[in-house]
């Protein structure tokens, strides 16, 4: 009878790999002692896999801050928004960038604020059920076309 | 709104002509996306689990002192909800058919709060009496009406019937160890639920076919994405079955359908070897003149990669390794390049893509409604205003 592949759960999100320099007969590397993993962009700027989704600039509104038409955003969802973070917010049907605005939480409203004079910022009141869609934790442009 | 699963969608309109409906085709790319996320999560937050299907997942908990299971439950939930966005309903108790009971209640009744807990006999009781025979997971369509005909209604009906009442009656193991589970005994055993394991892809054609070139192509495609699939798990599969069927709803033209397999004498998990049998299948099965709605390739008799069983007389060891060593490589190349950078001829659509190339699975499976996928490719990305 064929058996069933259990999984077990890991607990912590990651699993340390120890480098594993490998077994030689002859002269050992001298560079085994200098081994690093490689930089990887994949590892190190994307913390929570599960919940980090991608997005395309589309407009000019947070142009002053250097996020502009066509940059790629890096979102994690998992990440609690605070105020003056970039973020990611779903109103009226649209995605949009900008920056979270708490400074009148208080009154019971909170902002939306682009980075362009053009552009208005987006006010929204608490009773609305507004939730932040998600926190920008990183963007990429791209210099070489 | 009340729309049942398998509504024809040109029905729709007729149905409810005021409403407002967004139709979407079923986008598996994003849905398997977004539920592997969800098993990750799932992973770092529970002792064992088992991906039952796309969609189901057990955990097993041996023993939970000290756990709030309840209170698990539901932060699980809502860390799923918050990361993935999607939401997804929670059942625990002591056997698996109790579990994916509760988790039927979890998703009916908001009070829940997506998780519910079976965990003493009251509950339980309470449970099976709100629980209608034909919704009980194991008990298919036919048992049920049996079970209904012999005035079993709920599942506790069917659970307060007699150990020897439910073998001299049916004289079916899953239906006993069905009945045995609905009592609180754990008896639907895992190897049992990896056993039943086949491997399926098919596909609802974009209109219909009737060509047999168009037929066999699609065919191909998906004895390949089979033995892909195969391969993924570290698997063979020994009977390759292929069925294909018309359009039952349009009662206006001829019906016809056919399952037909074909066994193995060796487990492979060979693209060329699986689109090979799947392709002698459809032509045993297949019929001119008839409008064909939807095809489907199965693996079945799946067994461990190695040690294999082989078959002295059809063995040829360095064929073997060959092929072994190109599946390799074409798996890699599809999965560093993208899919379906490299595909048997037999996958290729006699039509032309934009470019003037011939047409991919991916283009000509495309279909009318189909939801972008923001996860899994560059171009579908959503945008941020």
């Amino acid at each position: 009878m064929q058996s069933i592949k259990l999984i077990k759960g890991e607990f912590n999100e990651h699993i340390e790999m120890p480098l594993a320099p490998g077994i030689k007969a002859g002269f050992p590397s001298p560079a085994e002692d200098y081994l690093h993993e490689s930089l990887d962009f994949n590892r190190d700027l994307i913390k929570h896999p599960e919940s980090t989704f991608y997005g395309r600039v589309d407009g000019d509104s947070m142009e002053d801050v250097g996020i502009c038409d066509g940059d790629i955003a890096v979102i994690d969802r998992s990440v609690e928004p605070q105020n003056g973070d970039v973020v990611v917010g779903y109103v009226n049907g649209d995605f949009t960038i900008k920056f979270l605005d708490l400074t009148h939480k208080g009154e019971g409203y909170i902002e939306l604020r682009p980075a362009n004079k053009n552009y208005q910022p987006i006010r929204i009141d608490i009773d609305d059920n507004f939730e932040v869609w998600g926190v920008v934790v990183w963007t990429i442009k791209n210099w070489k076309k | 709104m009340g729309i049942k699963t398998g509504t024809p969608y040109f029905q729709l309109a007729q149905q409810f002509p005021d409403a407002k409906i967004a139709v979407f085709s079923s986008n598996y790319e994003l849905y398997g996306e977004l539920t592997g996320r969800v098993v990750s999560i799932i992973r770092q937050k529970a002792p064992a689990y088992f991906r039952y299907s796309i969609d189901e997942c057990f955990v097993y908990w041996e023993g939970f002192d000290g756990v709030n299971l309840k209170e698990w439950g539901e932060n699980l939930h809502k860390r799923i909800r918050k990361s993935v966005g999607m939401p997804v309903s929670i059942g625990l108790a002591p056997t698996k058919t109790l579990a994916k009971m509760a988790s039927h209640f979890a998703k009916k009744y908001p009070g829940y709060r997506h998780c519910c807990l079976i965990d003493n006999e009251e509950k339980r009781k309470k449970a099976l009496k709100l629980y209608p025979i034909d919704e009980v997971w194991g008990i298919g369509r036919r048992y049920a009406a049996k079970l209904q005909s012999l005035g079993v209604q709920t599942a506790y009906d069917f659970a307060e019937k007699s150990d020897s009442w439910v073998r001299a009656t049916f004289n079916n193991i899953v239906i006993y160890r069905t009945w045995q589970e609905l009592n609180g005994v754990d008896a639907v055993p895992n190897e049992e639920m990896a056993k039943k394991k086949s491997i399926c892809t098919s596909r609802s054609f974009n209109g219909m076919v009737t060509g047999s070139d168009t037929l066999k192509t699609h065919v191909s495609n998906y004895a390949a994405r089979c033995a892909e699939k195969l391969r993924q798990q570290g698997t063979v599969g020994t009977i390759v079955a292929v069925f294909l069927h018309t359009n039952a709803f349009r009662e206006d033209l001829p019906q016809y359908w056919n399952f037909q397999e074909k066994r193995l004498t060796v487990g492979t998990n060979s693209t060329i070897d699986i689109v090979k049998a799947a392709s002698e299948v459809l032509r045993s099965i297949y019929i001119k003149g008839y409008h064909y709605k939807k095809a489907g390739v199965i693996v079945m008799g799946i067994g461990p990669n190695s040690p294999m069983q082989l078959d002295l007389f059809d063995y040829n060891a360095e064929q073997f390794q060959k092929m072994k060593r190109l599946d390799a490589v074409i798996d890699r190349i599809n999965k560093v390049n993208g899919t379906e950078t490299i595909v048997l001829g037999s996958q290729q659509y006699t039509q032309k893509d934009g470019k003037g190339k011939a047409d991919v699975f991916a283009n000509a499976i495309k279909h009318d409604f189909r939801s972008k996928n923001p996860t899994t490719r560059w171009s579908d990305i959503i945008q941020l205003k």
